[in-house]
């Protein structure tokens, strides 16, 4: 009995002590938790900003196609236009002439006009922009949570894991709403709104 | 027009473009441009601006923080200061009110509303 005595008592403190690691084994699951599940919430976000970008940049890719057509078509005909101008001329009909230069005068202002619709529609590439770097965001967090997760099951400290990832996350500003058609607040909303300070 | 200089801040340099080839098609030649808040309060240092378009979200300095620095110096209290940005909520127009701009245009926007602000804020 006496002879057993330390053994029992050795059993006794590596059972405790594998008890005690347990526990902590347990306690930093279930810390682990936590950033699992943020992580898992923030994917579908992401996932829907990339879409979004997707189908805007798509939609007004195809507005400017459009327009960019229409400006194709108007130089073709000024083309023509002017072959025909030449005709004129060496057959001396000045009044088709001038009728003709009218249209083509025309022809150019609609073209000239198009050109502008196009530049404005680029407003599309801040938007989009800002919308990446939405998505851009919420992946990083969700890569530095799952760095986190690894540095915690190796042992590491907290503070050590979240030093390094502070460190490699860059320094992004966008509206988490931009968007190219929907605007939360229409343009004659927002007048109202300034018309009431005034 | 003739005597208008306007400030266009902006960190997208798209969007600078874009701004002042509208600016310029409807007749405002004289426009000088700033990447953020900060940029632009350096350039208004050194040039006299009538006429402000800022942007909301930027680096260093954004466009709330600008607007609040601008109320807050004498000099600038009645500059005229239109807010052009993505952000439609009502409380972000509410709050950009509050902090002073004169009228909020959000992106995209048409040339025609560019023109139709301006005129209504140098309207008073």
């Amino acid at each position: 009995m006496s002879e057993n005595q330390p053994l029992q008592f050795k059993i006794q403190e590596e059972i405790t002590e594998l008890a005690a690691s347990v526990n902590e084994i347990v306690s930093r699951f279930r810390e682990l938790q936590n950033p699992l599940r943020e992580s898992s919430e923030k994917v579908p976000i992401a996932t829907e900003q990339l879409d979004k970008i997707s189908e805007q940049t798509e939609a007004a890719t195809h507005q400017m196609l459009d327009r960019v057509e229409k400006i194709v078509q108007q130089v073709e005909d000024s083309k023509k236009g002017l072959d025909e101008i030449k005709v004129y001329t060496k057959d001396g009909r000045t009044g088709d002439i001038s009728a003709l230069a009218d249209v083509l005068i025309e022809k150019a202002s609609v073209t000239c006009n198009d050109a502008y619709i196009i530049m404005d529609a680029l407003q599309f590439q801040d938007i989009t922009s800002q919308q990446m770097n939405h998505a851009a965001s919420l992946l990083e967090d969700i890569e530095f949570r799952l760095q986190s997760i690894m540095g915690a099951l190796k042992g590491q400290p907290d503070d050590e894991a979240d030093g390094d990832n502070q460190q490699n996350k860059r320094d992004r500003v966008y509206d988490p709403h931009a968007d190219l058609f929907d605007k939360r607040t229409d343009q004659s909303a927002i007048d109202d709104i300034f018309a009431r300070k005034g | 027009m003739a005597d208008l200089k306007i400030l266009a801040v902006d960190d997208s340099p798209t969007m600078r473009r874009i701004i002042m080839n509208t600016l310029k098609r409807a007749g405002y030649n004289d426009v000088i441009e700033a990447s953020d808040g900060r940029d632009a309060l350096a350039k208004m240092k050194v040039e006299k601006v009538n006429f402000v378009i800022t942007d909301w979200n930027m680096p260093e300095m954004d466009g709330l923080a600008f607007v609040t620095a601008l109320r807050s110096m004498g000099e600038y209290k009645s500059l005229p200061i239109l807010m052009v940005t993505t952000r439609s909520v009502k409380d972000d127009i509410v709050e950009a009110l509050k902090a002073g701009v004169n009228n909020y245009i959000v992106k995209p926007f048409t040339p025609d509303t560019l023109k139709e602000k301006i005129k209504q804020v140098l309207a008073g």
